[in-house]
């Protein structure tokens, strides 16, 4: 039971960072597609960072520099270039999947997976079994509380909700929701960044090529089934990694007698499902068709 | 104190020379106007006379290409929303502007300055309850916008604009979208504002309510200040129509020499005569000829579109021109979208040709010879990315099978030759339509909507933007099309060329028709009905 | 036509301005980017026997491609090529698996029908989500590419599984070679027979045909079309059932043909490279065509880069990512640039 309970934390926690990214971006007027890239780049810089380095602080450091890099990118991409933010989003997923694996090559000359001799620090043998857990879970509820006080309980979070929601509304008390998305997507850079430290540096210790392996997406659905509220999502994104980490364990246990792949389409369904009824509850109904191509 | 007294030194709002440009659009042209403080201004004009624009000028939203803009003396910095709020001024929208999840605490703390930027759900309640209260808002703090009925929305962005110590409020068609009592609650609330030494600004158009609480009077029209500000007792309901409508300009030429030239006729005798809101609905004619177009006790709701229609009864005969006066935003578009089937019909028959159109979509009353040239030129009327040819053609095609074989060449060169004829100034028929100017893509939009398979032909502002050459050309066409049969609903805000042009004259106020005229046509009761200065109110 | 002339300066503007980028990539992460993209080249159409290749890859890109032209084209935000690609080869294979032994003539068409057809089917229900109730296409058809790369792992690893199989790469057997429309090389008559038949028809329906004409303009100004009495169902269904259609097309034509099985996660990035062919072709047919075959030359120099240059294969993704960023964007500067090209020419 505890194994499981371990087994379901290891899992969430990078997704649940990922999620907190993707609501903030949401929340500013953003869709973020790109949030696969990004955690990409935080989870490669770490394990390379190590490597280098030898100090976590140090490899963490550059890891949301990186991050916040490649933000800021996508920010001018979106805002100042006015891309499409959903191509751009996935064109960022694009090159951060595509840069880390050659980034990899540059470095070590082969694509093997980059092992590092330590990873996130362990909250320690103190807590029992629970101290293989790393610190950024142990955070976890802390950062979402100070998340949810950050969007929900300050004047900050309500011009961002203002931005993504009626960015007229912020123009006319004087603000400018450019800037409101580029404090979102900076910030969001950085919980990317601790999102795939987390997960190259969590549990496995190691860097592969596409070890995301759709984290960014599931993140996106668990953003879109929550509604971008700062507690809602991430709680989606947590039933999301418990849905599959039961998946996994109910396979071993019963073999083939579950499609688990099936399974693993339950969160990619309830959001499928989730935005079809908020769509019909809004009464949206009057054909809608013909939305002008977003960005033409 | 007097508005004119030279105690008044020291304006709340002082601009001048202010000229905003929108592209090639002029929208205000040299405006320069200094406010009193301590009293309620009011800033007149139709829509599309640049007062909305002049608003935002003086809120900062919108920087003007010249001019300069001083708040109780002080000189600031233009098109920063930030300064001018610094400034003390406030601006609350026609079509508000708070977040409609927000719950009204959050949406007075979202545009607060100041200290305070992290807060808990009870300090903010307890905050802004005492603010609300103050200013007599029922809404509670914990409601949400979208759940508030509109006078309460409006004012909680009243109570939004004055969490800072507003000098100078600005109220941009407060009144658009309030009932008779909520108007008498809005300007008790301004007299109070004023009383506590607020300087206010209303942005309106319906002359009654102008007179009943303003001041000062400001005049705009097209971009151009008429008059003002001057004290509201020195003009009456007559002046103020006059100056807001606009006289005929006998420079502008237009062709016909209808009673256009004479603004102050006699009060007519009209063939039906005005009918209040209690007026009797017109029975469908029993004769041989149905009418092209019959309306009888149109009901739809209101929307972001405009208003709800109440009891729209309207026929149109085959042969006639039917022009529907009215300041804009009274529920021509929505009489406009019922007829073209876009918006949900509540009760009431709407009859093409003596059938009953109720159940068919658009394209089956197109089919049925009705032909639409839209409010919106530019996204309903045309699209400006696309090709002539493609423009001219959808209609029609649109009447045909989804994969029935096109021809473009064969479509050019008709288009083409339909240009010519609707002598539409172009160089090839695959340019796109945003290449035109307004009147060149006014007439492709004329080339393809009167054809001689149309029966009714409406006709939604078709002279909007354009030069005297064009606007006589549209005119002309709509004439011909007349003459040939078709019975033609002309929607305008500019009185001189409707009474040129229509057999008869419909007045729409607040989504009921207010007056009904024949000519001749007087300027002045036509307007009075627009501006309802003259019975219905509500 | 001059205009057609800006929008393919300026897809040509910021395909450079994403090969600028990858390049400065490169030479920061320490390749040498000449090199890197001179290789490219070389794999993609220099060397003996690259440009078929090239079709090989291309060609499977050009159907998928034009199905989201389609929707795009319509104002249709269908980014769901990756499933609806995915559920073609599902129904292709479940078809051919159901008429074993059948004769070739009859089945391949049949094979083909069925990838269509899945491929339909998979863009119906955001279709009709999108109509119905203006459920949001882009979360549906995003959600729907991992629904449906996860149908296709079961499909492999269960019912459509492959007996012999031994791999990790779970996958369904090898499709008997009288069915095959072509042998690993994905060029062949039939198959190229196909793509020009498509090509022709998809062309003819865009260009000679009422949907063409009306499609376009309601997605360049839906209201202006609906002004005119369109609705918005009888457009706005043909165009996802083709849009999807056209991807479950090319489904079916790489499961019958170059690949000749169906494999979990097989084509990974097909519909994505589908959708940059779209836009960088600006929707057109005949653009499709040009553009396809040039990202079958990216995904043949993928193969060629590691194994006969050296160098790593994640340049190509590299290089499609930066041309996914830069592609929309409405820069001014780069408005300039195409229209000083227009005026000059």
């Amino acid at each position: 039971m505890i194994d499981l309970l371990i087994a379901i934390l290891r899992s969430g926690t990078p997704l649940v960072y990922i999620t907190l990214a993707g609501v903030i971006a949401q929340r500013s007027g953003v869709w973020h597609l790109g949030l696969e890239g990004i955690m990409i780049i935080g989870a490669c810089a770490t394990i390379l960072g190590i490597v280098a380095t030898g100090s976590f602080a140090l490899a963490l450091l550059i890891a949301v520099l990186l991050c916040v890099a490649a933000s800021v990118l996508l920010w001018v991409v979106i805002e100042k270039l006015r891309a499409n933010p959903i191509i751009a989003g996935l064109g960022m997923t694009g090159l951060g999947l595509g840069g880390t694996a050659l980034a990899v090559e540059a470095i070590f000359g082969s694509q093997a997976t980059v092992s590092a001799p330590f990873g996130v620090p362990r909250i320690g043998d103190s807590f029992g079994r629970f101290g293989v857990l790393s610190i950024f879970v142990v955070a976890l509820p802390v950062v979402v509380a100070l998340f949810w006080v950050l969007l929900r309980r300050t004047r900050f979070g309500l011009r961002l909700a203002a931005s993504g929601e009626h960015p007229f509304a912020l123009r006319s008390i004087g603000g400018n929701p450019s800037a409101m998305r580029l404090a979102a997507l900076v910030i969001g850079g950085v919980l990317c960044a601790i999102g795939g430290a987390e997960l190259a540096g969590g549990s496995l210790q190691f860097f592969a090529q596409g070890m995301t392996a759709g984290r960014g997406f599931m993140a996106f659905a668990a953003v879109v089934f929550g509604a971008a509220h700062p507690v809602a999502a991430p709680a989606a994104a947590l039933l999301f990694a418990i849905l599959g980490t039961l998946g996994i364990r109910a396979q071993l246990l019963f073999g083939e007698k579950v499609p688990h792949d099936l399974l693993q389409a339950v969160p990619y369904l309830t959001t499928v499902v989730g935005v079809w009824l908020s769509s019909r509850l809004r009464g949206g109904g009057d054909g809608g068709g013909y939305g002008e191509l977003r960005d033409r | 104190m007097p508005p004119d007294s030279p105690a008044a030194a020291v304006a709340a709002l002082d601009c001048r020379d202010v000229t905003v440009r929108y592209g090639a659009v002029t929208a205000l042209s040299g405006i320069t106007a200094a406010f009193a403080p301590g009293l309620i201004h009011a800033v007149v004009g139709q829509n599309g006379a640049g007062k909305t624009t002049f608003a935002r000028v003086a809120a900062g939203l919108v920087q003007p290409a010249e001019g300069e803009v001083s708040i109780l003396g002080t000189p600031i910095r233009t098109g920063h929303v930030s300064e001018s709020r610094a400034a003390g001024v406030e601006l609350v929208h026609q079509s508000f502007a708070l977040p409609p999840s927000f719950t009204v605490s959050e949406a007075m703390e979202f545009g607060a300055t100041g200290r305070g930027g992290l807060f808990t759900a009870r300090r903010l309640r307890r905050r802004w309850q005492a603010h609300l209260a103050e200013l007599d808002v029922t809404a509670g703090p914990t409601q949400r916008i979208r759940d508030l009925p509109v006078e309460t929305q409006q004012a909680v962005e009243i109570a939004r604009a004055l969490i800072t110590d507003a000098r100078v409020l600005i109220l941009d068609e407060p009144t658009a979208v309030l009932t008779p009592a909520g108007i008498e609650t809005l300007f008790d609330r301004v007299r109070r504002l004023k009383a506590s030494g607020v300087t206010v600004l209303l942005i309106l158009h319906k002359i009654r309510e102008v007179l009943a609480i303003a001041d000062t009077l400001t005049v705009l029209r097209a971009g151009q200040l008429v008059d003002g500000p001057r004290p509201a007792a020195t003009v009456d309901e007559a002046e103020l129509t006059r100056l807001i409508v606009g006289q005929s300009d006998p420079a502008a030429g237009r062709s016909g020499a209808g009673p256009a030239g004479q603004p102050v006729s006699p009060p007519v005798s009209p063939s039906v005569s005005p009918s209040g809101p209690g007026a009797s609905p017109m029975v469908p004619a029993a004769g041989s000829h149905p009418p092209a177009l019959g309306i009888y006790a149109l009901r739809t709701r209101a929307d972001s579109e405009g208003p709800a229609l109440e009891d729209v009864d309207l026929e149109v005969a085959p042969g006639e021109i039917l022009g529907i006066a009215g300041v804009e935003g009274n529920g021509q578009k929505s009489l406009v979208r019922a007829i073209a089937g876009l918006a949900e019909v509540e009760s009431g028959r709407i009859m093409l040709g003596g059938r009953d159109i109720g159940p068919r979509s658009l394209g089956e009353r197109r089919a049925a010879g009705l032909r639409i040239i839209p409010f919106e030129r530019n996204t309903e009327g045309l699209s400006l990315r696309s090709s002539l040819w493609e423009n001219w053609s959808a209609g029609a095609l649109l009447q045909r099978p989804l994969l029935s074989p096109v021809r473009p060449d064969h479509l050019r060169r008709d288009c083409a030759a339909a240009l010519r004829e609707w002598q539409v100034r172009y160089h090839s028929p695959a340019q796109p339509a945003g290449s035109l100017s307004g009147g060149n893509a006014q007439k492709v939009i004329l080339a393809r909507e009167i054809d001689e398979a149309a029966r009714l032909i409406i006709a939604a502002q078709p002279t909007r933007g354009l030069d005297i050459g064009a606007t006589a050309f549209v005119w002309r066409a709509l004439r011909a099309a007349r003459d040939r049969g078709a019975a033609v609903l002309v929607i305008s805000s500019d009185l001189d060329e409707l009474f040129d042009i229509s057999d008869r004259v419909v007045v729409m106020l607040s989504g009921r028709v207010s007056g009904r005229f024949a000519p001749p046509y007087s300027l002045t009761r036509v307007g009075a009905a627009m501006t309802g200065a003259e019975g219905a109110f509500a | 036509m001059s205009s057609h002339l800006v929008t393919i300066t300026r897809s040509l503007v910021f395909v450079c301005l994403a090969l600028l980028l990858c390049a400065a990539l490169m030479q920061g992460l320490g390749f040498n980017a000449l090199l890197m993209l001179t290789s490219v080249a070389e794999g993609a159409f220099l060397r003996p026997g690259a440009i078929e290749n090239s079709l090989r890859w291309g060609l499977p890109l050009f159907l998928s491609a034009a199905g989201v032209s389609i929707a795009f084209r319509a104002g249709f935000f269908n980014i769901g090529a990756q499933g609806q690609f995915y559920l073609g080869a599902i129904f292709a294979a479940t078809a051919a698996h159901w008429l074993q032994g059948g004769a070739p003539l009859l089945v391949i068409p049949a094979i083909l029908c069925a990838g269509f057809l899945g491929g339909a089917l998979w863009a119906l229900w955001p279709g009709l989500m999108k109509l119905g109730s203006g459920t949001d296409e882009v979360i549906t058809t995003l959600m729907g590419n991992f629904i449906a790369g996860l149908l296709l792992v079961w499909v492999t690893s269960g019912p459509l599984k492959d007996p012999a199989g031994s791999g990790q790469q779970a996958s369904s057997p090898v499709l008997a070679a009288p069915y095959r429309i072509s042998d690993s090389s994905g060029v062949s008559a039939t198959t190229l027979g196909i793509a020009l038949g498509v090509g022709i028809l998809l062309w003819l329906l865009v260009n000679r045909t009422a949907f063409g004409v009306l499609s376009g303009l309601a997605g360049r100004n839906g209201t202006m079309v609906r002004w005119q009495g369109a609705s918005s169902w009888r457009i706005g269904l043909t165009s996802f059932l083709l849009s999807g259609g056209l991807a479950g097309l090319a489904g079916a034509v790489e499961f019958a043909g170059p690949t000749g099985r169906i494999a979990s996660g097989f084509l990974p990035g097909h519909g994505f490279t589908a959708t940059l062919v779209a836009l960088v072709a600006n929707f057109s047919i005949l653009g499709t065509a040009v553009t396809a075959l040039f990202f079958g030359g990216l995904a043949a120099a993928a193969l060629y880069l590691p194994i006969m240059a050296g160098l790593p294969a994640a340049a190509i993704e590299v290089i499609n990512a930066s041309i996914a960023l830069f592609i929309t964007a409405r820069s001014r500067l780069v408005d300039r640039l195409a229209g000083r090209k227009e005026t000059s020419s």
